[in-house]
């Protein structure tokens, strides 16, 4: 019993960690259309500011802070350089974002250095509870919570704000935002450095989950949070949530039980949502 | 004609290798124009294809000895289980939109990858194992002739490929889906067959490419290797077999180059970034590549010359080029 509740939070933090990810990469997809395949890349940029700044300032909420400001800055930058000259076009869209990813993780090579680095739980955070017979890890509680609380105003935004409204217009249909007034590209660079930021933030919490970072990773969870998006359902947030949750949960318990089939068990869980409903569970068109 | 007799001429074992390497890389590249050039379709996970020709060939020789039959035999053998593979990705994600494509390669390649490092009995995981290859091409001027040979035969067979009707419903979908589909053809087939005929290719490429090095690990599934068709693919021209050919000597040439540098400053080690860079901004500024760019400036010389200007018809062909990686 004291495992299965261990895996249970082991796979929930996990699955938060990749909501963070997929999360940014949704939203991005359902307003502008843009599968953004450099994602992966601003992931591993969070992580490694994360732990640079975490090292320097020697505080952990800066650390995130910093973190999720780089994710925007480069999230800036590749919006305007990179994607918006290829608008409308997906191949090239696919195409120059993959570009991206591959000048941002060799990028960190030359800033940091090619060989992994260690990250550390602050220490407020580290450590673990005890109730009963039940070790709680404090740092994988607190991504949980991180985790919902981000769903909760990514939702709470969406739904109740001006900037919601607008962006969820702009899902529908940009073309009528644009003729009512709104300068909708002004709102696809906000929603792009929002996701970039979110996808950094997970980065920044996945160091000290992890315990050590490498220019790889961004590739590795960019994978994790394609088959996040492919099984919620392209654009849906709730979609998302629900599937990296799953996600999550089946890597924890699969690596415990059964770990010959712990990456094939997220594939096999795509390829069955596939086939039974190609839209992903919660979305609305193929 | 400089190819044939090159051997003849160069002592320089390298120098051999590298163009061996590029004849064979050639070969992957022209079957990834098949998809991203002429069917239009982004798969980030061509390496499968390649790692299993790979493989195959490499599991074969240290099973069951070098021999020229069981390479033959290895061979098809690869080119068999790619044409499975494909099929199967294929008919998961290709009634999808082109991100599906292009997401569940990603996955899949992935999937391999994890598979061929845990799978050690047989793959001896990241560090690779290497294996005899039958006496004929031990000889290094042999391996060069057939790679040779081959790369002109894929590309003629290729060429051939993309002008039967097969291939001219395959270049018509790149140009417009949703016209192709209501003139009642199924699209979906069509790319399928299309992700088989490229599969099929970059396995044998994969054969070869083993074959050169006598050593296989698990550096085939990697992501890199679909990037290096990537590059060579778009570098060189999309939708043009010889811009792939091109790119692949580009791409090969820089490498060495680049690595070389590396003894001067450690920037150069990271020499990616400047192809990721080139990437991007060929995708951005040049997304017709090295060939479709120079073969669309010849065609508006040769228009423009004869009747003076005539606007009309060099807003069409820049359209045209436009076009051709404008698929939505």
């Amino acid at each position: 019993m004291d495992g299965v509740i261990n895996l249970l939070v082991n796979g929930l933090a996990t699955g938060m960690l990749v909501f963070l990810l997929a999360v940014g990469l949704t939203l991005i997809f359902g307003l502008m259309s843009v599968l953004n395949f450099g994602h992966g890349g601003l992931f591993a940029w969070g992580a490694y500011g994360g732990v640079w700044l975490y090292g320097v300032t020697g505080s952990f909420v800066a650390a995130l802070i910093g973190a999720v400001v780089i994710g925007m800055a480069l999230g800036w930058m590749m919006e305007r350089w990179v994607i918006r000259p290829v608008y409308g076009n997906h191949v090239q869209q696919i195409l120059v974002t993959l570009g991206v990813m591959l000048v941002l993780s060799e990028m960190l090579k030359v800033v940091w250095s090619p060989n992994p680095l260690k990250a550390d739980v602050p220490p407020l955070l580290s450590g673990s509870w005890e109730i009963g017979s039940v070790i709680l890890i404090k740092y994988r509680l607190f991504v949980i919570v991180i985790g919902l609380l981000v769903f909760l105003a990514v939702q709470l935004v969406l739904k109740k704000t001006k900037i919601g409204l607008i962006v969820r217009a702009g899902v529908m249909n940009k073309e009528m935002v644009q003729a009512l007034g709104i300068h909708i590209r002004t709102i696809f660079t906000l929603v792009f450095m929002v996701g970039a930021g979110l996808a950094a933030l997970g980065g920044a919490l996945l160091a000290p989950y992890s315990g050590v970072i490498f220019s790889e990773m961004g590739m590795q969870f960019a994978i994790l949070a394609f088959i996040v998006v492919v099984i919620g359902g392209m654009g849906s947030i709730q979609g998302s949530m629900l599937a990296a949750i799953l996600v999550g949960l089946s890597g924890s318990f699969l690596a415990y039980y059964l770990p010959e089939l712990s990456l094939a068990g997220n594939m096999l869980l795509m390829v069955i949502v596939l086939l039974i409903k190609p839209s992903g569970l919660f979305g609305a068109k193929g | 004609m400089v190819l044939i007799g090159l051997p003849f001429v160069t002592d320089s074992r390298s120098f051999l290798m590298m163009l061996t390497q590029i004849f064979i890389f050639a070969v992957f590249a022209m079957s990834y124009d098949i998809l991203l050039g002429y069917t239009g379709i982004v798969s980030f996970g061509h390496c499968m294809f390649f790692g299993v020709g790979a493989y195959s060939v490499g599991v074969m020789m240290n099973e069951k000895g070098a021999a020229i039959g069981s390479l033959l035999l290895a061979i098809l053998i690869g080119m068999v289980l790619s044409a499975l593979l494909s099929y199967i990705v294929g008919m998961l994600s290709l009634r999808l939109k082109s991100h599906f494509y292009a997401m569940l390669t990603l996955a899949f390649s992935g999937l391999l990858l994890v598979l061929a490092e845990k799978w050690r009995s047989v793959t001896h995981g990241n560090d690779g194992f290497t294996f005899q290859v039958p006496e004929l091409i031990k000889d290094r001027t042999v391996l060069y002739f057939i790679a040779l040979v081959i790369m002109v035969l894929v590309y003629l067979g290729l060429r051939r490929f993309i002008h039967t009707p097969v291939g001219r419903v395959l270049q018509a979908v790149r140009e417009n889906e949703q016209r192709t589909e209501s003139l009642g053809f199924e699209i979906v087939h069509y790319k399928v067959l299309a992700s088989i005929v490229a599969g099929i290719t970059a396995s044998l490429s994969g054969s070869l490419y083993v074959l050169t090095l006598r050593f296989v690990n698990t550096t085939v599934f990697s992501m890199d290797m679909t990037l290096n068709a990537l590059l060579m693919t778009i570098i060189g021209g999309v939708g043009t077999l010889i811009g792939a050919i091109i790119g692949a000597s580009i791409i090969e040439f820089a490498h060495h180059w680049l690595t070389e540098l590396a003894k001067f400053h450690p920037i150069f080690e990271r020499w990616i970034i400047f192809f990721g860079l080139l990437y991007i901004l060929v995708v951005l500024l040049f997304p017709a590549g090295i060939v479709g760019t120079l073969r669309s400036k010849w065609h508006k010389y040769r228009k423009a010359r004869p009747q003076d200007t005539d606007p009309s018809g060099v807003s069409t062909e820049s359209e045209s080029q436009g076009k051709k990686v404008n698929v939505s």
